[in-house]
Formats: structure tokens, sequence, C-alpha cells
């Protein structure tokens, strides 16, 4: 097991190297440069000029690559280009508003939709059964910006509520926090659940017709024993492979919610820097996102040793 | 089995806690909501005496300021939170006529000598005392003259004071500026924050550079207190504040609210006092007496700028027949649902600097035969129709006018295909609009007329204007710019620059459309606000009620 992580964070290496060429060329090819939208209409060649050199703009490519990859090795992710602000250490602070978002999230999808999924399975074709799926069809498609506004705009007018505008981190006011992050966190936890309910009815279904759970219930085991312990653990795989997905992009910054919600998180942040072709934020993040991403698949991987011993790593 | 039970249990619960988070506080957030300014109805017990309401102003602001440093920035998200912390030497009345801010009053001893006499006693944030050798450093800097590692000369702001010629701290508290040349545009040009005056020990001790948020240290009335990066930025009172018993507020906290409807929820239920919304919403707040809205005329306007290296649009009769199958009138009925003033690019907020191109140029009124008859001169006809490829700048307002334009085009053998530009690559097609590189025939966008008609009409259509890039030459325009900005005698600068609108109005190098009512949505209790297009955050008699 030790050997295969091992292996796993080395293949690591080959795969950020790979996203920080494609990132560093891409934000290069996109239209429009930060010394233009810096200066906005005010900008003349010279005054580019001038901004570009400041910033070493003006140095060959690869110089710049090279340059800021030297940082990154020594930890040192540069500044922004707008702000001036280190982005390291503003990029883990942000990522703790986007992880406590993304873990709330996952909690409440599962609270969601692992206890209906089964039981939609369990209750197949019947009317539970149904409204399960039609619920579940209904978190999918309703995409979540649109949910979001739907329940800001029904709690602002029937309750007179709003959640709180100024962010303060869980460790700094515990209650607070959750209160700014509840809203954001049901309605991304209901949107994830949609797949997640519809991956486990399936899932379940597909065990259920296996001989073993027979087999389960020839030995007079209560249905509950079966489905708990049997079913539902053999038809987890499939299920954390998709929470894996989903946690590992949600990591990367819920940009929608984020936004609308006003979350100091990490995918506001790479909004931002990119709107502002804010170079080095924009390659920071988003190497930063792929480590995230990588290491979410590596767990999950890790997991599926757990669930399944039939699967091993050594 | 049992663990799993009871973890799901405790997930479960957790669920549930988080649920009556959400809804269990009704009407208010963790800050005290304003005290409704009607009783509930139907309650009948007597009300207590109202408790004093917190002169906290809360906006709710669209975007995030790029940066914090008054000299290299000017965008509206930005200057909205620079002026209060940041000063300039003079601001614009209402009227239009300048007022004294760090400047208690100023000489022109001739037409390139500016003598001001500065406030007494004006104190930075930090407590030093705000002197004529700030005024002077900080325009050094604004113009590259301080030492090596500052950016201040890598803004824009440079070009704003590029005439002057030196500045003379006559004793600390009187400032000379010598210009190059005459320039009637200097005065108008020290009201932007741009000019801001900094201390020169703060942009030192932070290498130059005042991009970061907690470096703002100005003698503005309010001072810059805490912030969470794209999410709130609290100012509070300045207790020195030069002008006794302003500002009324104790403090004032941005929220960044991007979306629309978010900010009106927010409006509505207390948590916001302040943002600025689109005329679309003004049907939303129609009955609602909780909300009140302030508006007043923008100086911006709407254009459609030809690419004039592209071959089919030299041709000056193809422009026009355009300009004359516009619907100006329809535009601003279905983009501003009717909010908005017919424009040209000295916007109607001008004033006397505005000629009356509804009234006076015949390419104003809608007249589809006439611009069909010049189409046809042109080669163009229902079997032989023009394709004009337009890039639609950022705001929704722009996207809808390029529809709307589509439709009105198609009557005279024009069809539009749009292509909605991102904010990067609009800046960068701005850049190269007058060659073929830019890839478009046309870019409907928005514009500012500024608060001088020199930055209206020499920076957008002088042949050596930095924004005229449509590749516009006419020299008898370049001529009236440099008599309007040559002279300060008013009169003589009317002429010119009314001279110059018709020139450009009647050649049509970019069309005009509208210039939009801007619109301040405010919570009913808030008093002292009135807002104007030359300075709309003056926030110094608010207070809340």
């Amino acid at each position: 097991m030790r050997n295969y992580i091992i292996r796993r964070l080395l293949q690591l290496l080959p795969v950020l190297l790979g996203i920080s060429i494609v990132i560093f060329a891409v934000l290069r090819l996109i239209p429009g440069g930060f010394a233009s939208g810096m200066l906005g209409i005010d900008a003349t060649p010279e005054l580019i000029a001038q901004v570009e050199a400041r910033y070493g703009l003006d140095q060959p490519a690869v110089t710049q690559y090279l340059r800021w990859m030297g940082g990154v090795l020594r930890g040192d992710f540069g500044q922004s280009f707008r702000s001036g602000a280190a982005i390291l250490p503003e990029m883990l602070d942000r990522f703790g508003a986007t992880a406590e978002l993304t873990i709330l999230a996952a909690l409440i999808s599962w609270c969601i939709a692992l206890p209906l999924g089964i039981l939609a399975a369990v209750k197949r074709n019947s009317m539970v059964d149904r409204v399960v799926r039609v619920a579940a069809l209904l978190g999918v498609s309703i995409p979540g910006f649109a949910l979001s506004i739907l329940v800001i705009l029904l709690l602002s007018m029937v309750f007179n509520y709003y959640p709180p505008l100024d962010y303060v981190g869980f460790f700094a006011d515990p209650v607070k926090n959750l209160e700014i992050m509840a809203l954001p966190a049901l309605i991304l936890g209901a949107s994830m659940s949609g797949s997640v309910m519809r991956m486990t009815r399936s899932s379940v279904l597909e065990i259920f017709r296996q001989d073993f759970v027979k087999t389960v219930r020839a030995k007079g085991a209560s249905e509950g024993v079966t489905i708990v312990r049997h079913v539902l653990r053999n038809a987890l795989i499939p299920i954390v492979t998709l929470v894996g997905m989903q946690i590992g992009s949600l990591l990367g910054g819920a940009v929608v919610i984020e936004q609308i919600f006003s979350l100091p998180g990490l995918g506001l942040m790479t909004l931002t820097g990119i709107n502002n072709r804010d170079y080095p934020v924009v390659q920071g993040c988003v190497l930063f996102i792929a480590f995230i991403y990588v290491l979410v698949n590596l767990i999950v991987d890790l997991l599926y040793a757990y669930i399944d011993p039939r699967i091993s790593y050594d | 089995m049992r663990s799993t039970k009871r973890l799901l249990a405790l997930i479960l619960a957790g669920v549930m806690a988080l649920a009556l988070a959400a809804c269990g506080n009704n009407g208010g957030s963790s800050t005290p909501a304003p005290a409704p300014s009607t009783p509930a109805s139907g309650s009948g017990t007597p009300e207590p005496a109202p408790a004093p309401v917190e002169q906290m102003l809360k906006y709710g602001t669209d975007t995030w300021p790029a940066g914090f440093d008054p000299h290299t920035i000017s965008a509206i998200a930005a200057t909205r939170v620079f002026n209060q912390v940041y000063e300039t030497l003079i601001s614009f009345n209402p009227d239009m006529t300048y007022q004294g801010l760090l400047a208690e009053s100023w000489e022109t001893p001739d037409d390139t000598t500016y003598i001001f006499h500065l406030r007494k006693g004006v104190k930075f944030h930090n407590g030093r005392e705000m002197t004529a050798d700030d005024v002077k450093y900080s325009f050094d800097r604004i113009l590259g003259n301080t030492d090596a590692g500052d950016i201040g000369a890598l803004g824009s702001s440079a070009s704003y004071y590029g005439g002057i010629d030196s500045i003379e701290v006559v004793d600390p508290s009187t400032i000379q500026f010598k210009l190059k040349a005459p320039n009637a545009a200097f005065m108008a040009n020290l009201t932007s924050s741009y000019g801001a005056i900094v201390p020169k020990e703060v942009v030192e001790a932070n290498g130059g550079s005042l991009a970061a948020i907690e470096t703002m240290c100005g003698t503005g009335p309010f001072v810059y207190k805490d912030s969470v990066v794209d999410n709130y930025i609290t100012l509070e009172k300045n207790p020195d504040y030069w002008n006794a018993g302003s500002p009324k507020l104790d403090g004032i906290t941005y929220y960044l609210m991007a979306d629309e409807s978010t900010r009106l929820a927010a409006l509505r239920t207390g948590d916001i006092n302040i943002c600025s919304l689109s005329a679309l919403n003004l049907s939303e707040v129609q009955n609602d007496s909780s909300v009140k809205v302030l508006s007043y005329q923008s100086n911006n306007y709407t254009y459609l700028g030809f690419n004039l290296s592209s071959p089919k649009l030299q041709d000056k009769n193809v422009r026009q027949a355009m300009s004359l199958a516009v619907d100006r009138d329809a535009i601003i009925d279905y983009v501003y649902n009717g909010e908005a003033t017919v424009s040209t690019f000295v916007a109607p907020a001008m004033g006397h600097w505005v000629w009356d191109a509804p009234k006076e140029s015949p390419l104003y009124t809608k007249n589809i035969d006439e611009a069909k008859k010049l189409m046809e001169a042109a080669g163009y006809g229902e079997n032989n129709r023009m394709t004009l490829t337009v890039a639609a700048g950022l705001l929704d307002s722009i996207r809808d006018t390029v529809v709307v334009l589509q439709q009105q085009l198609k009557e005279i053998y024009i069809d539009i295909e749009i292509s909605n530009l991102e904010s990067g690559e609009y800046v960068d097609i701005w850049g190269k609009m007058d060659t073929p590189e830019a890839g478009f025939d046309a870019m409907c966008g928005q514009n500012g007329s500024g608060t001088d008609p020199n930055r209206a009409v020499s920076f957008f259509f002088s042949s050596t204007g930095n924004a005229n890039v449509w590749g516009y030459n006419n020299p008898r325009v370049d001529e009236l710019c440099a008599q309007g900005v040559a002279t300060t005698d008013e009169a003589k600068r009317e002429a010119c620059y009314l001279e110059a609108q018709q020139i450009v109005i009647d050649e049509c190098p970019n069309l005009f459309f509208a210039s939009p009512m801007e619109y301040f949505f405010v919570s009913a209790g808030l008093e002292g606000f009135a807002p104007y297009a030359a300075n709309a955050n003056d926030f110094n008699n608010i207070t809340l009620k």
C-alpha cells in the first residue's frame, strides 16, 4: 500500500508539470493581456510596453515560465499583479472556505441521496420510487445558480431573511460561519444529490439481482441487514467514484455559487484572476486545483481497497 | 452496522441543524436590522421607543476593485471606494463649477500658471499633516518623476497630467503648477480620482506600490478599517476630517454582490441600504415603500464605432445610411424601458457643451427611404446585402442594443453578425479596432464623455486622441480640438467643440444612441444623498433613519 501511494504521488509530478505548461501557454494565447486590461481605453503602445516591462512580461516566454516554476518549486507562487498580495497564503486561506463548502455540501448530498436512493431501489416502481426519481432528475437538471437565486428571492420575500454578508472563518465564529455556509451548502448539496441518488438506486438494484443476496436472504437475514451490510457495501464503488469526482471539482471552487453568495473561495479567486488577466494568480490557482483534484482521486482509489477487500494495491 | 446507523443519525442531525440555522433567524442578519419605518400592521401592543439606527452605510457593490492604487485605476468599482478615502485638490459642483477640496482657493495669473492655496490642518489618516510637498510628490509619482521602483508612472493617469511642465512648492500651503501650454482641461482633470493626494512615506514603506488595500491612506472622510477579499471592505468615519460635522455616517461597508437580483433582495430585507441597479429593476420596486430610487443622467453614451480600415465602411454614405436607419427612441424603449436620453458623444449631462443633434442633425431622424437610397447608391440592394461583423461590449444593455440594431439595419440591406465579447477580448480588440486584425467591422459599447469636452471630443475623435481607435482623421476636427483646449475662454471653447461635434456627427465614424440614466436603489430611511454625473459618491451628508 505504501509503495502504491508513493508511486502515485510521484506520478503527480509529470501531471502537474504538464498542467503548468498548458495553463501558462493558454493564458498567453487567449485574447487580451494583463497590461491592456489594466490600462483600459487609456492604453497606448508605450504605456503597455512600460507595464509589461515592470511585470517582466517583456521577457521571452520560456524565461517567464522558468522564473515562475523556480518560484513554485521553492514554495513561492509569486504575487498578484493587481493587489501585490502573496498568492500562496491567499490561496490557502481561500481554500478553507471552499473546502468547508465542499464538505458540507457533500455531507448534505449523502444524507439526502443515500437513504432515498436505497429506498427507491427497494421500493422499485412504487410511488416512492417515482417521486425520488423525479426529484433526482430535478436535482440534476436545475442549474445551481438558478436555484440559488430562487432560494434567495424566496427567503427574502417570504421570511425577510438574507444570509449574513460579511464572511467570517469557521474558527473565528463557528455559528455565524455556519449560518453563512448553510444556504450555499444546502443548494450545492441538493444539486449534487440528484446524480448520487440515481447512481445509488441503479447500483443497489444491480446488486439486488446478484445470487449472493438471495443466499443472504435464504439464510434468514433481515432486510435491513441485507441492505446495509451486504448490498450497500457492494454498491458503494461506483457511488464513491462519482462522489470523488464531484468533490474534486467542487474543491476547485464552486465558481457560480461562490460568486452569488460572495464566498471568498478559490473559485472566485480564479475567476477574478482570469477577468483581470492576473497571470500568476490564475497559474497558481489552476496548479493548486489540479493538485487537489489528483489527490482526491488518489484518496478515492485507496477507499476502493477499504470498501472492497478484493481490491489490493500491494 | 450499529456504528453506521450512529454515523447516519449524526449526519442527519447536522443537516437539520444547518437547515434550522438558515431558516430560524427570520428578519435579521447577525447585525441588528434597522428599525422598520412603519409599525407592523395588526399588532395591538404599544411600540417601544425605537432604538437609534446604526449609522453604518451598507453598500452592495457589483465588482471587487481590481486594485487600490488611485494613480493607476479609474474603474468605477475602485473609485467609489477611493472617493471616500482619498481627496483631490478640487471637485465638481452639480452645476459643473469647481469647489475646493484640499485646495481652499486658487488663482491663475496667466494661461499656463495655476496656484493653489491648500487648506491648513488637513491630516492624512496616519495623523501627519498634509502639505504642499505631498501634492508635489503625488503628481511627481503620477508623472513618473519619483524614485525607481515606483509604479505611479505606469498608470494611464500620466496622460491626464502630461501637460504639466513643472510643480513648485511655494510654501507649505501653496503649490504652483506650470503648464507647457494653455490647457483648458487641466482643472477638470484635477477632479479625477487619478489626482488623489497620497503621503510619500506610505508609498515608500510599501515599495512604491499602493495596490494593496491595507495601504489606503488619504485625507478623505472615511478611513480604511478592515476587509475580506472578494467579500467586504469596511471604512470608518475619519474623526479628524477637516470638514467639521462631516461625514454624518459612522462608516461604510461595501459588500460584493455580483448579481442584481441578490442586491435587490438584500436591499429589501435591510441587509444593505444602497446599491446601483439597472432600469429593468424599476418596476420591481414601484409599490415597495421600503425602497427609494435616486436617479441621475449619466455622462455615458452608447455607440457603434466603425473600423474605418474596412473598405465597405470607408464610404461616408454607408455610415450615414445606418444613422438614418436607426430608431434611437426604439432602442431606448426596448433596452432601457424608456429611461435614457438620445445622445451624441457629448452626453446630455454636459449641458452647454452639447450640440443638440436630435434637433439639428437630419441624420438623427429615422428616414428609411433616404437610407435605402444612400445604400443603393453605394451598390447595395436586396440581392447584394452587406454583412457587418459587430463586437458587442460587456454590458447587458449593449448586447440588447446590438440586437435591436440588427433588426433595424436589416431594412437597409445590412445583416449584422454579433459576437459578444468577454472583458479581455474587448480590450484587445479595442486596441486594434482601426486595423483589419481586429477581425470586426464595428464595435458596440459604452463610453464616457468625461467632465470636460476635451475628453469627449479630442480623446475619441482627434487624430492623435488615445481613444481614437477608429482610424478617424479630420484635419478640421484636429484644429478645433487644439483650439478648444488652448484657451480658457468658455465662449470660444464652446464654439470649437460645437463645430467639431457637427462634423463628427455628419461623418459618422461612430453612431451614437443613448445616454442611460443611473440609478441608486436605497432604503427608505436613507437621507441626504443627491448623486450627480460628476460625483455620485458624496456620502458626507447621508444619514440613516
